[in-house]
């Protein structure tokens, strides 16, 4: 209660004005201004927020979604036995010995056969075999060394069509563009509309890009992700294996059972400090324990599983810590008070009750690791790879790429169909990161709908 | 309150249960329990009654070593169950809090099924050996806690979704489905509506058939209708510990008599 002296001082008041309630007040007028500007400037935030999402989105949709399109050529060739088997005992091993040089010219008579039979005339038209792919002769010669039998016949084959003929398919490369351009004629790109008109060059879907290996610079049309997904992959497997045991392990004792004391302090101060070291920092710490120091192999899945591990501990730790302390207290009280012992309080009532908290924390972790490029490069997955790995376990120690690797690798290389492939790659990354986002979600969701 | 039927009320003289000795109990530095004597007897219910933050509430938790879990929290003095030093390096608290059960001030159901919440004493006590007999004791648990005609239809729902007072009842059940023999409630029902609470009050007159009961609260009505003694804790003191129609009618201390005439707390 205030005394009557300290009223004095007061201004006086006198009789309270009337107020209407259909009229705001300056006071509640400028309080509403204020709340109007701030929800203003959210929406702007939200709005750019959003605009950035669907540039970014749009851009690489745009460039890379013809990367899943890829122009195909089908040809008939024959496999003449003069060149192909020598002896004519249909050997593989002396088969063998004709390498893909042997092939090419294969291929260029039956593509000079087609034009033939196509009535194709074109002015200045040479090497009509260069709209074949240079991966065509590699792919012919596998086939006949599994099927040696079909040597003498005439096989019909689908080739991928040369990176600037599927460019001009794709609208890249114009009849400009290939003036200035010495891997291909104006000429040719003629007798691609007319091969097209007749049926012989076809665009389909792409698997190879997600099948196939990478390929050289020089054949971009070859170039798939098959490599860098399953090193991805493996290199995921190994996160999730070691990384959510160890995390949820190392959260739990820290946050339920350890002490608290200097060293637990010193540890969690360590643990947040971990999360903000910069990535390329555990590529360099990898480089020497796990390839330098262990003896492990370069370009492994598993050195990259180990050193996305490392990286991803601390996000994991963090975030099961902060899920074990959302849990009420009370509910460790209650299992304490009908006698569950420490263990069984964790492992019975609050663990379930962090497992939400726990795996978004983790998919999350993971979701950072598996778009991580600068540690990998230190460890050489950074190397060119053409040979798939095994499966598990062995294909952990096999050379692989990864995705985000992959896409930096192309993002490198001169020919400009590699931008397609890049971008491509970022949408096959992408979509992994959205499956990985929506298994979190739904795992949560089942989780929590419980209760 | 009704303070005839206080002063008829008969107290059989039983035996002692818990017998604490010079009991002083530390938060770091602070002394929040000082040289508390008390002898709590079997098939009784104990009322500890005393203003906000005096200890009654600290003193409970000693009763079944709730308060290890408190890292700062540090007990000294001798706290005997039937004879035995609870503190005693060789007593595991698990085992322990098996035989002193408790209920808290705010209803904490898990966050499982009714019957989860029953049978998890048992349970991880193996109590039981098989389902049927889970569920025997579940249902007597249940029975006993005065909520089986309420969640019978519903045993498989969780307990969460349960009313107030129906989920501290439920734990009362819980406390009980483990056979303990002292029953240590902490403001039982601070958070109960007076028809709940009423109920938990019934509850805990029946319980006294079983088990010894001590209960904290802040009402004195409630210590008055349902124990038979009573603790009057200040400022970390017991001051007064008897029967409780005399400490209600007829209180020895000045303190005593202060807080019951509403003049301290």
């Amino acid at each position: 209660m205030s005394d009557i002296s300290a009223a004095d001082d007061l201004p006086e008041a006198g009789p309270k004005k009337k107020t209407s309630l259909l009229a705001q007040d300056t006071h509640t007028k400028k309080r509403n201004a204020a709340e109007a500007r701030f929800k203003m400037y959210g929406l702007i935030a939200v709005s750019l927020g959003l605009l950035a999402l669907v540039l970014l989105v749009t851009s690489i949709l745009s460039n890379g979604l013809s990367a899943f399109q890829q122009t195909y050529v089908v040809l008939q060739v024959e496999l003449p036995e003069e060149t192909l088997d020598k002896e004519g005992n249909r050997n593989r091993d002396e088969m063998a010995r004709v390498s893909t040089f042997g092939y090419s010219p294969l291929i260029a008579a039956a593509m000079e056969a087609k034009v033939a039979e196509l009535g194709i005339e074109i002015e200045g038209l040479a090497n009509p075999g260069d709209i074949v792919s240079k991966e065509a002769p590699a792919q012919l010669r596998n086939f006949v060394l599994a099927n040696p039998e079909a040597v003498g016949s005439t096989v019909e084959f689908e080739f991928l069509a040369n990176g600037r003929i599927d460019g001009y398919m794709k609208d890249r490369v114009t009849r400009a563009t290939a003036e200035l351009d010495k891997n291909v004629t104006p000429a040719q790109l003629d007798l691609t509309d007319q091969l097209e008109e007749a049926g012989v060059l076809n665009k389909g879907f792409n698997w190879a890009f997600i099948t196939a290996p990478d390929a050289s610079g020089q054949r971009p049309e070859a170039a798939g992700l098959g490599v860098a997904i399953i090193g991805s992959f493996y290199m995921m497997l190994v996160v999730l294996i070691l990384a959510l045991p160890i995390g949820v392990a190392a959260s739990i004792y820290l946050e339920e059972f350890a002490p608290k004391n200097r060293w637990t302090d010193l540890i969690e101060v360590n643990i947040a400090n971990l999360a903000a070291v910069p990535s390329i920092v555990f590529g360099i710490l990898g480089l020497a324990i796990f390839i330098n120091f262990a003896g492990l192999p370069q370009s492994a899945p598993i050195v990259g599983g180990l050193v996305l591990t490392l990286m991803t501990l601390p996000t994991i730790i963090i975030a099961t810590r902060a899920s074990l302390k959302a849990v009420p207290p009370s509910i460790r009280e209650a299992a304490l008070g009908v006698g569950a012992s420490k263990m069984q309080t964790v492992f019975h009532h609050v663990l379930p009750l962090a497992a939400p908290g726990i795996l978004t924390g983790t998919i999350i972790g993971l979701a950072q690791a598996l778009g991580e490029t600068a540690p990998l490069l230190l460890i050489g997955m950074v190397a060119f790879v053409r040979e798939f790995p095994a499966g598990p376990p062995e294909g952990f120690f096999d050379p692989a790429s990864a995705l985000p690797v992959q896409v930096y690798n192309w993002t490198q290389r001169s020919d400009p169909a590699f931008v397609e492939r890049a971008s491509g790659a970022i949408i096959v990354l992408l979509v992994f990161l959205v499956i990985m986002n929506a298994i979190a979600i739904m795992l949560r969701r089942r989780f929590e709908r419980r209760w | 309150m009704n303070d005839m039927r206080l002063t008829e009320r008969s107290v059989d003289m039983s035996e002692v249960k818990i017998n604490a000795r010079q009991v002083q109990v530390f938060y770091g530095d602070t002394h929040a329990i000082k040289d508390v004597d008390v002898d709590i007897e079997d098939k009784t219910v104990t009322a500890f009654i005393g203003p906000s933050g005096c200890g009654k509430s600290t003193f409970l938790r000693c009763l079944n070593r709730m308060n290890d879990t408190i890292d700062v929290a540090r007990v000294e003095g001798d706290i005997h169950l039937d004879g035995e030093d609870i503190y005693d390096a060789k007593v595991d608290p698990v085992q322990l809090r098996a035989k002193v059960g408790m209920v808290f001030q705010k209803p904490n159901p898990f966050p499982k099924s009714i019957y989860d919440n029953v049978a998890y004493g048992p349970k991880i006590h193996g109590l039981a050996r098989g389902k049927a007999e889970l569920d025997e004791i579940v249902e007597k648990a249940l029975r006993r806690g005065a909520i089986w005609d309420e969640v019978k239809d519903r045993l498989q729902e969780p307990g969460t979704g349960l009313s107030g007072g129906q989920q501290q009842r439920l734990c009362i059940a819980r406390a009980v489905a483990t056979e303990p023999e002292v029953l240590l409630m902490d403001e039982p029902c601070s958070a109960l509506d007076p028809i709940a609470t009423a109920q938990v009050e019934e509850l805990i007159d029946e319980l006294r058939q079983n088990y010894s009961v001590v209960i904290v609260t802040h009402s004195m009505q409630q210590a008055a209708r349902v124990s038979q003694k009573t603790a009057f804790f200040h400022l970390g003191y017991l001051v007064e510990y008897g029967e409780t129609g005399q400490i209600f009618t007829n209180p020895q201390d000045k303190r005593t008599e202060s807080y019951i005439t509403g003049r301290i707390g």
